[in-house]
């Protein structure tokens, strides 16, 4: 396994939907409820302490 | 002279089929970032359960039900930029919450019982617009944020951008993001703080001269500043990774103005079930977070898509927390997706974290709420995906691309708590 530059015609798995590098649109309210109720936040796309009353 | 003649004519044809071709030079294609406005219409109905609540000093129901409605809305201004528009809407039942109060409702006050006064419920709304721009090559994007958050005792006004730099043909991805929150509390201190409260007024027992060390808070505001980096990198045709790291600086209010604290050197007044608080939480007003996590998704086959996650977490509060994820997206067919998914979280208690009446008075910094306790959490979660590439079914002039499914189960296995939640989505392309 290595970097390589894969082509873009090449991407057809990579470009799947489920092959995103963030969170599902859905995962928000998980993530959110993971902020308020845990202490560590951050590195997820989430909430890292502003803009709520949260951890 | 009729060789200078030849001569001039070869060079003015050579000239002006130079001026022609570059007049003629044929643009290079650019498709559009976004093709047609994207709706998104998202829900999730929540619970939660537990027996530590931080309102009664760690020791309580922590019963809870939110019912949040999202609307997400991604407009196209142009080929090369977007505009995002989120709004959402969180409305609770608390009965932790409850109990900031839990003189004003009939039933005798208890930490294990909901008052039914005011403070039982209430409504969170947010709102965040995001602009972003895309670079002819569509290898450079510049993002900026703006948001506004308001709750019953808490106020937020966020800004923020991005620079995402894609390099290597598009295989490597590059973002550096930057965010400021500058929020206020209105606090809302337990009732037996507040001014007005007698003790002569209610049946109670145990020590007759209730004191506590409780003083208002006099700077109500908290702000939050954030940096992130991002690195991601195709590995080969099927693996993808990304490497993420936020660094988070607090100040002002990060202490919780309900939430109670009970002194194990001070004698306990009670109030029919109900013990009143010594003090409220006391938590430094300044704070450093640093996250560093990992998504590794992996493209077993047509059927089958693993990805994972993991991060470490630590700040300054002394608590480290360690979060590994691993989903198996199942594809049936073109259209549905069948996703079960596994979290395990675990994390060491903050320095200043006391159970419930352990603390003693002399502390500086003292907190029993049971989030920022050492605990493990395990959470399983099941998701459904109908997905039309073709947004066949129209309604009202938008195709449907897919609606989304999920529910996950929660639970902290050295607590007493556990939550449910059911979040729902539908996604539409304008026609």
């Amino acid at each position: 396994m290595s970097c390589v530059a894969v082509k873009e015609y090449e991407k057809i798995n990579i470009n799947d939907p489920d092959m995103r590098l963030s969170e599902r649109d859905l995962d928000k309210y998980k993530s959110t409820f993971q902020s308020y109720r845990e202490a560590a936040a951050g590195a997820n796309g989430g909430k890292t302490g502003g803009g709520c009353g949260c951890n | 002279m009729k060789k200078n003649i030849a001569f001039y004519s070869i060079v003015l044809l050579l000239v002006s089929g130079h001026i022609m071709a570059q007049e003629e030079e044929p643009t290079e294609y650019k498709k559009r970032v976004l093709e047609a406005v994207e709706v998104n219409l998202l829900s999730s109905y929540y619970t939660q359960d537990g027996e530590n609540a931080a309102v009664t000093g760690g020791r309580g129901t922590e019963e809870l039900t939110d019912i949040a409605p999202s609307i997400n809305i991604s407009i196209p201004l142009n080929d090369d930029d977007v505009l995002t528009v989120d709004a959402t809407v969180s409305a609770y039942t608390s009965a932790s919450s409850s109990n900031i109060d839990p003189f004003d409702g009939p039933q005798p006050a208890d930490p294990f019982v909901a008052s039914s006064g005011a403070s039982e419920q209430d409504t969170w709304f947010g709102l965040t617009a995001n602009y972003a721009h895309s670079s002819d090559d569509r290898n450079t994007i510049i993002s900026g944020n703006v948001s506004f958050a308001n709750e019953y005792d808490y106020s937020s006004i966020g800004f923020g951008g991005s620079i995402t730099k894609l390099f290597n043909e598009k295989n490597t991805e590059l973002q550096l993001n930057v965010n400021a929150y500058f929020d206020s509390w209105r606090p809302q201190y337990p009732i037996e703080f507040r001014e007005g409260f007698n003790l002569s007024d209610y049946s109670f027992s145990g020590n007759p001269n209730f004191s506590s060390n409780y003083t208002e808070f006099q700077d109500e505001s908290r702000n939050s500043y954030s940096i992130g980096v991002s690195l991601s990198q195709i590995l080969s045709k099927s693996i993808q990774t990304a490497f993420i790291g936020d660094v988070v600086l607090q100040n002002g209010l990060l202490s919780t103005p309900h939430q109670r604290v009970y002194f194990g050197d001070f004698e306990d007044t009670m109030v029919e079930n109900f013990t009143l608080g010594n003090d409220i939480e006391r938590l430094p007003d300044t704070r450093t977070k640093i996250a560093l996590g990992n998504r590794t998704n992996f493209y077993l086959n047509q059927n089958f898509i693993l990805r994972t996650y993991y991060r470490f977490y630590t700040d300054d509060w002394g608590i480290d927390s360690h979060t590994f994820k691993a989903e198996l997206p199942i594809k049936l067919g073109l259209n549905y997706t069948f996703y079960p998914m596994y979290r395990y979280y675990t994390q060491t208690a903050a320095n200043d974290f006391g159970e419930y009446n352990t603390i003693v008075s002399t502390q500086e910094f003292y907190t029993s709420d049971y989030d920022l306790a050492e605990y493990d959490a395990h959470q399983y979660g099941i998701g459904f995906k109908y997905y039309d590439p073709l947004n066949k079914l129209n309604i009202g002039g938008f195709g449907l691309k897919s609606i989304d499914l999920k529910y996950n189960y929660y639970e902290r296995t050295t607590q007493n708590f556990n939550a449910n939640i059911t979040s729902l989505s539908f996604n539409f392309v304008a026609n």
